[in-house]
């Protein structure tokens, strides 16, 4: 989850009258989770589908209509202009598409809005730009642009002096040399030719989805803004662009809109769209019995606005509120505009008689007779190493199940037996007191397609006079006991246990698994100083299906 | 010290005080205790301090093959001089009555001047009443004798003849009472009892692992609430895990760094033909992207046990039921006191008439209150797949703050209608381990999965 770091005095003079108790307090109800604070500063985690709460800008308008301030929807005012001319051409068609762009003008720039929309660009980009593929965004000082300016591609060798940067440098160099280059240069493939906006001058602006040139360099000194946002879809380019022209607007920006054409590209219109609900499904869903006008005040509380039209209701939604799909999404705003703390819990009578699974009830009955034996109940993860579950115990790592790039060495490969894991349980246990019992029942994995399940039970009893009578003894009972199940055990062979200890175990004349005593290989690699028996049996297809 | 004394202590040391000086096998016969009680109790007086223990050797002699043959028959120095005392014999005659004891037998009456040789004929001379060693043979007797109660001059004769006499050493062990034992006296004590506030050796109980029994009480408290419980296989096609929950192929969490896609494995059969076509034209719908099948069949281990339900939902399409299920869930992270790569999730969902949000809260809060948590509270959160969505927040009392546990919400619509259902669906659910550390008081969830026997024999059932 992104967070966002916010000052509470910058918050109060955003928001209007409002205590900083106020705002911490609010800020949950939101969906904004206080990560730490620290005097006047606070960092909340918000979650990604809320691109607006990237910036105190966005978290102000929805504290506003929380706390009753300031409700109903933002509208943004966006003057039409012919002016601001971008030409698409339509080389772009197969790399990347689309562009869509606005002018903010008038606004007041100092360090903290910079700060913000930075972080506001970083988490579109690695939100809903799905780490610039989808779409990504570059901000510009207008001034320093000559328009009309054109969005068309050019070859690698190209060269321009790119943000942050005194010299000028090839797309090749930006590409291989640079940290924003490395890590989005995979966004354009192998196509010798990139995207590129250059003004009416031949002067670079941007080398979009990579980096901004150095010249239009936003700075405390800016006045006047032009954003640019590219992309291979068009919708989600304007969803981009509309979280950015809601926070200039809100941030005291006049918009004026640019003129766009060429290659299927038409200028942004950034209109609200209509979604029509029943004040039945709302109420139905939330468990209340709401009026309309109660329903219609709590969606103005999230800044949306709504109207009654004949028995439904319908609802205003500003184009940067792209999270909303459909009528579920508006009951939910009408739940948090009208309080998630005013909900009251409710508890019906359940309708339905509840049981356990047949094989949870098995399972428990069998660790209750492995108890009652003697055995301590053990727990290790079905995603296990190479290691536990091969080369100690001796065996060939054939059709193992592995996962792909485990963050961890421990976890790579699914185990298709559980004594392993128990052996290693003992091997960090030799200093404690002996006799050592323990059993596991879980889910063991055999690779196939579909790939089976099956769950297993396998125990395992170390001390001085450990043998096989005793664990056979061991297991004879607890499938007498726990299912009058009789067994056999005959003479075989396993790569874990002891040549001349070691059988087969039958249940109706099917082998269902082995016992034995464990080699002196595992043992001495595990460093047991004890004989160790044990076994394993396979449950399912004898229990349970 | 303890006052009290075992039955087995209280007989050695009444029967001491009447015979101060015992060894073991006159303590077994006077207590008619068996040998290992009297070797018990004599430790337990020792180290009480109560009786002292003198070992001391004896020389014991009994007789040997050539003293028994003499027991029965005499010596051969007597049988001889009995031949011939009633009539002279010779050599030859006697030789073959006596058979190979004639040799000493003939010696020793000459060196004593018993016989004497006349016409190749041995006669007596003088009969001696007593012989040197024919006392001492006697006393020895079969079962022989110490050497305090010999005649040593007579037994000297004897010792030095061959396999006549044997040496044994004997080590003897007397009982005496201490000082301190002499003072006891049990004519006041109550009989029967037993030392019980000696300490005693650790017994260590076979017992359910402690995260089970949190997730037994769990299951437990869903069937009470009317909740029955379904099971599915971890390892899911992507489709199930996270396309039938409208989480967009280039979704984030889709990513390998959060997911454990399992190497080289897809899915044959996915759905049916219908779940396919709607899923993938919601996704299309939704999120504006091109929809790959082949990236739904990709088989991951489930990330959580939501997609046991929506497959169970969209099998059975019911129209009033309670479900859960709750089982390992798998996340591609660094394993932490706070992270695990695999642990329990519980998920619960609810469709039919009183499927809805309040009655979604009420249903959390009842759960918590039976789990013993009744500070409580609500906040909206985000899931992709839940709308309205909450999350849980408990009071955790040690650490002084509010805590996020379980999450919950509705199922979106784009979630419920490709699959063909069509009531709304509550779902929640979240970490077990969580609560079991809550409840275990542990501060590092691994410790669940180390099998520390240090630990597990020593952990309370979990309250």
């Amino acid at each position: 989850m992104p967070v966002v770091e916010l000052s509470y005095s910058r918050l109060q003079k955003l928001i209007g009258k409002v205590s900083k108790k106020q705002i911490s307090e609010s800020l949950p109800f939101l969906g904004l989770d206080i990560e730490s604070e620290d005097k006047d500063l606070v960092r909340v985690e918000y979650s990604p589908n809320r691109p607006d709460y990237s910036t105190d800008f966005g978290i102000a308008l929805g504290l506003q209509g929380l706390l009753g301030i300031k409700t109903g929807s933002i509208k943004l005012k966006i003057k039409k202009s012919k002016e601001y001319k971008i030409n698409v051409k339509s080389s772009v068609a197969k790399i990347r598409p689309f562009v869509t762009g606005i002018v903010a003008k008038n606004g007041k720039i100092d360090d903290k809005i910079i700060k913000q929309l930075m972080t506001m660009q970083e988490d579109l980009h690695s939100g809903i730009g799905r780490k610039r593929k989808k779409s990504s965004i570059g901000i510009h000082d207008l001034d320093k642009i000559c328009f009309p300016i054109s969005y068309g591609t050019t070859d690698r060798n190209y060269k321009f002096i790119p943000l942050n940067s005194v010299d000028e440098k090839t797309i090749l160099d930006i590409l291989k040399n640079t940290e924003v280059g490395r890590e989005y240069g995979g966004v354009l493939g192998n196509s010798s030719q990139v995207p590129i906006i250059i003004d009416s001058t031949g002067q670079t602006i941007s080398f979009p989805p990579i980096i901004n040139s150095s010249i239009t360099t936003v700075t405390t000194k800016t006045k006047n803004l032009f954003v640019e946002v590219t992309g291979i879809n068009k919708e989600d380019a304007e969803d981009m662009l509309s979280v950015v022209a809601t926070i200039l607007h809100t941030a005291g920006f006049n918009l004026i809109s640019t003129n766009i054409t060429g290659s299927k590209n038409s200028s942004p219109k950034l209109e609200s769209r209509k979604i029509t609900v029943t004040p039945q499904l709302i109420n139905e869903s939330l468990g209340l019995e709401l009026n309309n006008s109660k329903i219609i005040s709590s969606l103005k509380k999230s800044r949306l606005d709504a109207s009654i039209k004949g028995k439904n209701i319908v609802c205003d939604i500003p184009p940067y509120r792209f999270d909303i799909f459909g009528q579920m999404d508006i009951v939910e705003e009408v739940a948090l505009g009208y309080g998630i703390e005013n909900l009251t819990s409710l508890l019906s009578p359940s309708e339905t008689l509840g049981a356990i699974h047949p094989i949870s009830s098995q399972l428990k009955s069998l660790s209750l007779v492995m108890i009652g034996l003697g055995y301590l109940e053990a727990l290790n993860s079905s995603l296990t190493s190479k290691k536990i579950l091969y080369e100690m115990t001796n065996r060939e790592p054939n059709n193992s199940i592995s996962v792909l790039n485990s963050k961890s060495q421990e976890h790579t490969i699914l185990r298709d037996l559980i004594l392993p894991g128990l052996l290693e349980n003992l091997s960090r246990n030799i200093h404690l007191p002996y006799p050592q019992k323990l059993f596991e029942t879980g889910t063991i994995f055999v690779k196939n397609n579909p790939i089976y399940e099956k769950t297993n039970l396998a125990a395992v009893f170390a001390n001085q006079d450990a043998n096989f009578t005793e664990i056979k003894s061991i297991l004879q009972s607890a499938l007498k006991v726990g299912f009058n199940l009789d067994i056999e055990t005959k003479t075989s062979t396993h790569k874990t246990f002891e040549k001349g200890r070691t059988a087969s175990i039958l249940a109706h004349g099917k082998t269902i698994g082995t016992i034995g005593q464990i080699n002196s290989q595992t043992i001495e690699k595990y460093k047991i100083r004890v004989p160790v028996v044990g076994f394993e049996i396979i449950l399912s297809g004898l229990i349970f299906d | 010290m303890s006052q009290v004394f075992h039955e087995i202590e209280k007989k050695i040391i009444s029967v001491l005080k009447i015979e101060s000086k015992l060894t073991p096998e006159k303590l077994e016969n006077l207590t008619k205790l068996s040998p290992d009680q009297i070797r018990r109790g004599i430790e337990w007086l020792k180290h009480k301090e109560l009786i002292e223990i003198n070992e001391s050797k004896k020389i014991h002699f009994r007789l040997e093959k050539n003293g028994l043959d003499s027991l029965e028959k005499g010596l051969p120095e007597r049988r001889f001089l009995d031949l011939i005392n009633k009539s002279p014999m010779t050599i030859l005659e006697l030789q073959k009555q006596l058979g190979p004891v004639f040799g000493p037998a003939m010696g020793i009456a000459k060196k004593n001047n018993w016989v004497e040789s006349i016409e190749n004929k041995i006669s007596l001379k003088s009969y001696p009443s007593i012989i040197p060693g024919e006392k001492t043979l006697k006393q020895i007797g079969k079962d022989g004798i110490p050497e305090i109660k010999t005649d040593k001059d007579d037994l000297t004769a004897l010792l030095q003849r061959p396999d006549f006499i044997k040496e044994d050493i004997v080590k003897i062990k007397e009982i005496t009472l201490s000082k301190l034992g002499q003072t006891l006296d049990f004519t006041n004590s109550d009989s029967g009892a037993i030392d019980v506030e000696a300490k005693v050796p650790e017994t260590y109980v076979a017992k359910t692992h402690p995260l089970k029994d949190t997730i037994d009480e769990i299951r437990e408290i869903f069937v009470t609430l009317g909740f029955s419980e379904i099971l599915g296989n971890m390892t899911q096609s992507s489709f199930w895990n996270f396309d039938a929950l409208f989480t967009p192929q280039d979704h984030p969490a889709r990513e390998l760094q959060d997911t454990f896609f399992l190497d080289g494995i897809s899915s044959k059969k996915i759905g049916t033909a219908e779940q396919i076509r709607n899923v993938s034209k919601y996704h299309k719908q939704g999120w504006r992207y091109h929809w790959d099948i082949n990236e739904a069949k990709k088989m991951v281990l489930r990330t959580h046990t939501t997609c046991i339900t929506i497959k169970h939902l969209a099998e059975n399409k019911p129209d009033e039921a309670r479900i859960f299920s709750l089982g390992r869930v798998f996340r591609n992270e660094k394993v932490s006191y706070k992270h695990l790569v695999e642990f329990n999730q519980i998920e619960g969902v609810v469709t039919g008439t009183n499927a809805n949000l309040r009655n979604l809260m009420g249903i959390q809060r009842e759960f918590y209150r039976r789990i013993g948590l009744t500070k409580i509270k609500f906040w909206p959160t985000f899931f992709p797949y839940t709308e309205p969505s909450l999350q849980t927040m408990v009071f955790n009392e040690k650490l002084g703050k509010w805590v996020e546990l379980f999450g919950m919400g509705i199922f979106r619509p784009e979630v419920t209608k490709p699959l063909g259902i069509k009531k709304p669906v509550l779902a929640w659910g979240g970490g077990i381990e969580r609560i079991a550390m809550l409840k275990c008081g542990l501060d590092d969830v691994r410790e669940f999965y180390n099998n520390n026997l240090g630990w597990l024999r020593s952990a309370t059932k979990c309250q």
